[in-house]
């Protein structure tokens, strides 16, 4: 690779300004994972990469709000660290139940929250369950700070809602003691794969009553996508075969699976059916 | 302009210093600055484990990961393990195991079992299964590699008591 | 030689010689060789699979600061003025001359000192292509008007390949026939005739350590260090590209970080060769795991196979139409076709025999040797078959496999009697570790479970030689010099203990200099199970050899019969002071009967007779045809075991190797581009694949009387029955048949689709 410039600001401030260009190879570095290997297939070459390791403030750490309702967590911290914490676990279990077969431990070592939302790949195990959890994601730019679903910040295949120049703060996830929630990750090739689909659900049970309900579908669509249809099918439903059956309908209607090398569109459709169903009845207990 | 830097750090309990580029990954800096052949680029996307190495104790794809950031960490390679001429016991273990065969993958292996062992001084099967993913045997060693981890983590307990 | 007897060598589990290099990483490969004054080379490759090339421009490298050069076809062919090498055929270019034939093929290079400054500038160059229609199916390149080559040039070295020669117009490579009694009338005869037609897919071999080499030319001297299984044919064949003596070009091979058949004969060492003569400096260059999709590959198989049976189900004609998508270059691919061809027709006795056996040039990567040399492809059919055949006729599948098995003494197809092959006794060893007499749970729910064997066998290339060395020095201790390439199974410490057996003394204190042709004898290559039979018995007879120099040695000195003095004190006394060695040479080539032209029969075929036996047990869910081995046992007759440590590891590692050919491996190709050439994308088993039930055994006291010490090869036995045993357990689960390889849940689940008339659309 061509040489470039790699900068490691001190502040926010400084990282701003050091990305303040009409450049689109200046980019930020989180863990570096996923750019450096984009560099190594040559599909990027940076002019400068901006390592955000030494801003401090709310990108690193993670913590629960005074209130007790929201997660804060910074934009640098590691999936290791997610996965060794006792909090996460007690709080976001599906985070925990997630990192098992996220990529691998040396990945999870170095790979960052925010790096991997930046990153836009419909094929990452976090931004669904992210999503389906409700979490809403913190970003800074020049011309100041907004918050917006995790979902917004996804518009397209390797495309983000992200200006040039802003950066992914946080991550503020919703605690909800009564949801409960769950990630499938469903492999085609080999049990150790990136998902052929993901699938995260979240539901707020009433005993079989399905009182509320988050589906996202990632892998095999262009993005994390809701599953709008399917939850309407399945939001005030007692849980039976019959309502499953419809959801999953519902949601391979209102999907546009593609073929790919780790399924057909119709065989994806198929698994977005079976799939769906099961996960529903996995966190709706039955 | 910072693109190159000289980076201070801890070699296998030693200090060094090299001047390296932005991008120069780790792998590469040890391989052609240091001579150390023990992590190797074989995938060359953090799949295979190859070119694991340690930093501040924490396993990382050498393959991956920059070697400019390594500035004030103390990293470990195969090559840094065992102590005074004698092996480690996770090196034991695997030559007792019977645990490779080209030996390629080998040292790759060794490094993450020993991060493994830290974290789960007794796993189980499957928490190895899924701890190890991300080292790929081609010889496909696998089962004398499970039958190491159990040889290892008894050799490690014996040595604490 | 010691007066104390050291432990007797053979059958005992002596951990491998380099282990504490192996584990501390010091050990030795190509891979971190750097000599003075060294040059990398970066490929510049093809990005179309069938073109004229209209030009190549390679300014912009060239310019690119610390770009030491950039070379072409143009500039070898002032160095080697017929650049065109291959084991069977001399039919590959070093660079692409003119012509490409697959997406990916060597186009330029470029050479620097630095490495990355090579890649950044094999990113400047481009290359204008006149796109020709290219042809990737073997079933349509047997036909096609599409023409891979304009004419066969078949290598002077295999005589029954010259009928080739020069012929134009056809993409087929070797048309290898074996015509054994009448098949027609045998069909004719028949009470039952069944016919199925089964596929295997392009896979790769991954080596881990990926393929590498180094060259140093200089003033007509050639010093090759390479990452290769056949140290010798490369030496032969780039003396023959360079028009240099043999003992101009020395060839150095360290360890191997793996080969498993695709570091055999020739591949980047004519490339390096080529650009150190054109830079006058030494080149390395060493292949990236992407590019290793390119080198070389396992055949696509397209098997179509016919069966004749008595109502009883006595099986009485077999036709087997064999078809093997060889990719844009021969390399060994006419072996594989010959040798697999051979015994395609399975380890059943049967009258009437009928083998076409086809290499075909398409537009994709080439395609060799791989662990196995064809026979897990073939075996994937004729065992598949068999359970359909048994299910059909309602005749218990081991039953079935009884009454016709082939046993001791009785011809095989090709008219080579059966000899010391414990084809029954595998079977029986399956059995017995799959309990299949016990009742067996079925599943339940949308689970469903089910069991299944296989058995298969394979011939040995042939004839061919292993020459060993023993060299005991002054003191006694010694060292053994052979060609036999230790990539990972354990060769170095199995050929010490040979000698050491014979010599009497402990293998472990045994030194083996690694293949050096300036220094090791002639050895055919590292491959096709053959070295602990071939280079064992030359090990056998080197030591032998020594042995009986120590006894003349013994009767010079007037020692009396019987004496134990020691070597050392021998020739201490011999030559008054510590000096002088013993040196014991050994040259082993078997019988061997050339199959006759037209029937391909023979009396002597192969060496010994490779022989695997499987056993599988799946779980499926047949909501999404999700899979799981859960139970998988591997049996193979390997003779005697020389080191019973080293075969288990051989027989689990080639049945896992397999394990991913049948489950998950698949190099899939769009319009002639491979779509995942990468380990992200190209899936080989991990720790979570290894079914949780897993045994590896050899048939105990097995024998082969022309085997060193009753030894035969271990490398490959257990990659033939993999597939069709888990096959025919997919089978035995659900009721319907998987023909093509991989077996994926979306395969399984299509089958079972169409099975209920209700067929999924679109396939992939």
């Amino acid at each position: 690779m061509a040489s470039f410039e790699l900068i490691e600001p001190q502040s926010v401030e400084e990282a701003l300004v050091a990305l303040d260009s009409d450049d689109p190879a200046v980019r930020p570095m989180g863990g570096g994972t996923a750019l450096m290997l984009m560099m190594k297939a040559q599909l990027f070459a940076p002019t400068r990469l901006v390592s955000l390791r030494g801003i401090g403030g709310g990108f690193s750490g993670f913590s629960l709000s005074g209130d007790g309702e929201t997660f804060c967590i910074g934009a640098m911290t590691t999936f290791s660290e997610l996965e060794q914490s006792v909090e996460i676990a007690r709080h976001l279990p599906v985070i925990t139940q997630t990192m098992k077969t996220l990529a691998n431990v040396r990945v999870r070592n170095v790979a960052t929250v925010g790096g991997n939302l930046a990153h836009g790949d419909p094929h990452l195990d976090l931004p669904p369950v992210w999503t389906t959890l409700g979490a809403r994601v913190r970003i800074i730019g020049q011309s100041g700070e907004r918050v917006i679903p995790v979902e917004e910040l996804f518009v397209g295949y390797y495309e983000t809602s992200l200006e040039p120049g802003e950066l992914i703060a946080q991550v503020l996830v919703p605690v909800r003691p009564d949801w409960r929630s769950f990630y499938a990750k469903v492999t085609t090739r080999a049990e150790h794969d990136w998902p052929a689909l993901g699938l995260a659900v979240s539901v707020l049970p009433e005993g079989e009553r399905i009182a509320d309900v988050s589906i996202v579908l990632s892998a095999a669509v262009d993005r994390p996508t809701r599953l709008v249809n399917a939850e309407n099918v399945l939001r005030g439903s007692v849980l039976c075969d019959e309502v499953l059956t419809r959801a999953g309908e519902a949601a391979v209607a209102e999907t546009d699976i593609e073929t790919d090398n780790r399924g057909s569109s119709a065989y994806k459709k198929q698994l977005l059916r079976v799939h769906l169903g099961r996960a529903i009845r996995k966190v709706m207990g039955a | 302009m910072s693109t190159t830097r000289t980076i201070r750090f801890t070699l296998n309990g030693r200090a060094v210093a090299a001047d390296v580029a932005a991008g120069e990954t780790i792998v590469d800096m040890l391989t052609l600055r240091f001579d150390l052949k023990g992590a190797r680029e074989s995938c060359g996307q953090g799949l295979c484990g190859c070119c694991t190495v340690t930093v501040d104790g924490m396993a990382v794809s050498g393959c991956l990961s920059m070697a400019w950031f390594l500035d004030g960490t103390s990293v470990e390679t195969i090559e840094g393990i065992g102590t005074g001429g004698a092996l480690d016991p996770v090196q034991e273990a695997f030559i007792e195991a019977g645990a490779f065969q080209c030996g390629f993958c080998t040292p790759g292996f060794i490094m993450m079992v020993r991060q493994l062992l830290d974290a789960h001084p007794d796993p189980d099967d499957e928490e190895v299964r899924h701890y190890l993913t991300g080292n790929l045997c081609r010889c496909s060693a696998y089962p004398e590699i499970l039958t190491a981890v159990k040889l290892a983590a008894a050799k490690r307990k014996k040595l604490a008591a | 030689m010691t007066a104390t007897t050291p432990a007797p060598s053979i059958g005992r589990s002596l951990p491998r010689l380099e282990a504490r290099d192996k584990v501390t990483g010091r050990v030795e490969y190509v891979h971190h060789l750097r000599l003075p004054g060294m040059l990398y080379g970066k490929i510049f490759r093809s990005n179309v699979p069938h073109a004229r090339i209209k030009s190549i421009d390679t300014a912009a490298a060239a310019a690119l600061p610390g770009v030491y050069q950039v070379v072409t076809i143009e500039d070898i062919r002032k160095v080697i003025p017929h650049p065109y090498y291959g084991p069977a055929f001399h039919d590959q270019p070093i660079l692409a001359d003119g012509k490409v034939r697959f997406a990916g093929e060597p186009v330029a290079v470029v050479l620097a000192f630095d490495r990355k400054i090579a890649e950044d500038a094999v990113a400047l160059i481009t290359a204008e292509y006149e796109e020709l229609p290219g042809i990737f199916d073997e079933i349509e390149a047997m036909t096609s008007d599409v023409l891979v080559h304009d004419e066969l040039k078949p290598a002077s070295t295999f005589p029954d390949l010259q009928h080739l020669k020069g012929r134009k117009g056809t993409n087929i490579a070797l048309d290898y026939q074996l015509r054994r009694g009448d098949t027609e009338a045998g069909f004719a005869k028949a009470d039952h005739v069944f016919e199925h037609t089964f596929c295997s897919q392009q896979v790769m071999h991954i080596p881990m350590e990926p393929f590498v080499s180094v060259a140093d030319y200089q003033d007509g001297h050639l010093t090759l260090h390479t990452a290769s299984q056949g140290p010798s044919f490369v030496r032969i064949e780039i003396a023959r590209l360079l028009g240099l003596p043999e003992n101009r070009v020395r060839v150095k091979v360290p360890f191997l970080g793996g080969g498993f058949g695709g570091k055999l004969y020739i591949k980047l060492e004519a490339l390096v060769t080529a650009l150190s003569m054109v830079a006058q400096r030494p080149v390395k260059i060493s292949l990236t795991m992407e590019e290793q999709f390119y080198m070389v590959t396992r055949h696509p198989c397209h098997f179509t196979i016919k069966s004749g049976l008595t109502k009883e189900g006595k099986l009485i004609a077999r036709h087997c139409e064999v078809i093997w998508n060889g990719g844009a270059y021969a390399d060994i691919g006419p072996r594989v076709t010959q040798k697999a061809g051979f015994t395609s027709a399975g380890p059943y006795d049967i009258e009437n025999v009928s083998i076409n056996s086809y290499a075909v040039y398409t537009n994709r990567p080439p395609c060799g040797a791989l662990r196995g040399f064809g026979a897990p492809q073939t075996a994937w059919a004729y065992e598949s078959h068999t359970d359909m055949i048994a299910e059909a006729m309602g005749i218990d599948k081991v039953e079935f496999r009884r009454m016709n098995m082939l046993r001791e003494g009785r011809p095989q197809a090709s008219g080579t009697p059966l000899r010391d092959a414990e084809i029954e006794r595998s079977l029986d060893h399956i059995l017995d570790r799959m309990n299949w007499s016990l009742p067996f749970d079925r599943g339940s729910g949308t689970i469903k479970r089910g069991r299944g064997i296989a058995i298969g066998f394979k011939g040995i290339t042939a004839p061919t030689t292993s020459v060993a060395i023993v060299n005991l020095f002054a003191d006694g201790s010694c060292a053994l010099y052979i060609g036999t390439v230790d990539m990972g199974q354990g060769s170095d410490t199995v050929m010490a203990q040979i000698a050491g057996e014979v010599l009497n003394l402990d293998a472990a204190s045994i030194k083996v200099i690694h293949p050096d042709t300036d220094v090791t004898p002639y050895d055919m290559g590292t491959l096709g199970s053959r070295s602990t039979f071939h280079m064992g018995n030359a090990v056998k007879l080197a030591a032998q050899d020594a042995m009986g120099k120590i006894a003349d040695l013994a009767r010079e000195l007037g020692l009396p019969e019987g004496a134990n003095l020691p070597l050392a004190d021998m020739l201490r006394k011999k030559y008054g002071m510590q000096a002088g060695n013993i040196i014991g040479t050994g040259s082993f080539i078997p019988d061997y009967e050339k199959p006759d032209t037209t029937t391909g029969l023979t009396k002597k075929g192969t060496p010994f007779w490779g022989v695997g036996a499987a056993g599988a047990e799946v779980e499926i869910d047949i909501e999404t045809g999700a899979i799981k081995v859960t139970k998988l046992v591997n049996v193979a007759d390997v003779g005697t075991a020389i080191n019973p440590k080293a075969v288990q590891q051989q027989l689990s590692g080639a049945a896992i190797m397999q394990l991913g050919f049948t489950m998950t491996e698949n190099m899939v190709f769009r319009d002639g581009q491979l779509t995942n050439g990468s380990l992200a994308d190209y899936k080989i088993p991990t720790l979570l694949d290894i079914p949780r039930e897993f045994i590896n055994e050899h048939v105990p006291n097995a024998y082969d009387k022309d085997g060193p010490f009753g030894a035969k090869g271990a490398g490959e036995s257990t990659t033939i029955a993999l597939s069709p045993a888990i096959g025919n357990a997919v089978a035995d689960a659900l009721g319907v048949r998987i023909h093509d390889l991989p077996i994926t849940p979306e395969s399984i689940f299509r089958a079972l689709q169409a099975a209920k008339g209700t067929p999924l659309e679109d396939c992939a």
